[in-house]
């Protein structure tokens, strides 16, 4: 009886460390180009690209450098 | 993420190319924009949208929230224009359905009631259904100026 606990426990433990590292950040941009066309000089012109977050940890934006 | 651009005094093609670096790893990820600066407003084809910028600034007690423009059709086809791309809750835009070939249609932004009280800098793209599908993008500034009061509310930067 003690031997299947410590094997379950084991099992447990075993299972626990795989499952935090199996825990990934993971970003999914689902439109990376947009085309504006014709634009004005002298002006400001926008555009939201959306960012999903599809990993299985929190996913962190350290840096975005302009193009 | 909003991506903005000043186009300054670029002319032609412009492409840029911002890098996203997050936690997932080493590997960048990036998203990427295009376009077509313009110096002269009449030389847009194949239609002409004018006013170029749409500017619904108030100056004034006198409440402005909209603004009238017209879109020439400059090609020898009847053209149907169609909107890409505005930020979400901010207009209200009708488009001339269908232009003829030569002729001039009519067009208007309206501003959202919980708008009205911001100072703001945004875009709108348009496409047409020319052989290319090409589009035109329109900046959208407003500024108020109301003598003795300020803003409530602004959604750019500048402070």
């Amino acid at each position: 009886m003690r031997k299947l606990t410590s094997l379950l426990l084991l099992l447990a433990s075993l299972l626990g460390a795989f499952a935090v590292a199996a825990a990934e950040p993971k970003l999914t941009i689902p439109e990376t180009v947009f085309d504006f066309g014709f634009v004005p000089q002298n002006a400001k012109v926008s555009h939201i690209f959306w960012m999903h977050s599809t990993g299985t940890d929190s996913l962190k934006i350290v840096k975005v450098s302009p193009g | 993420m909003e991506i903005i651009f000043n186009t300054g005094h670029y002319s032609k093609r412009q492409t840029k190319r911002p890098a996203i670096t997050t936690n997932e790893g080493p590997e960048t990820k990036y998203v990427q924009i295009v376009c077509d600066v313009y110096t002269n407003p009449d030389s847009t084809y194949p239609i002409s949208i004018m006013p170029y910028k749409f500017d619904i600034s108030q100056y004034g007690e006198k409440e402005r929230s909209s603004l009238e423009f017209n879109v020439k059709n400059l090609s020898d086809q009847d053209l149907d224009m169609t909107l890409v791309d505005m930020p979400a809750g901010m207009f209200k835009i009708t488009l001339p359905k269908k232009i003829k070939a030569g002729q001039t249609g009519k067009g208007k932004i309206e501003l959202l009631k919980d708008q009205i009280k911001k100072e703001f800098e945004k875009s709108v793209t348009f496409q047409v259904n020319d052989k290319l599908n090409s589009r035109f993008t329109v900046p959208v500034k407003r500024t108020i100026r109301i003598p003795g009061a300020n803003p409530t509310d602004t959604t750019t930067a500048k402070k």
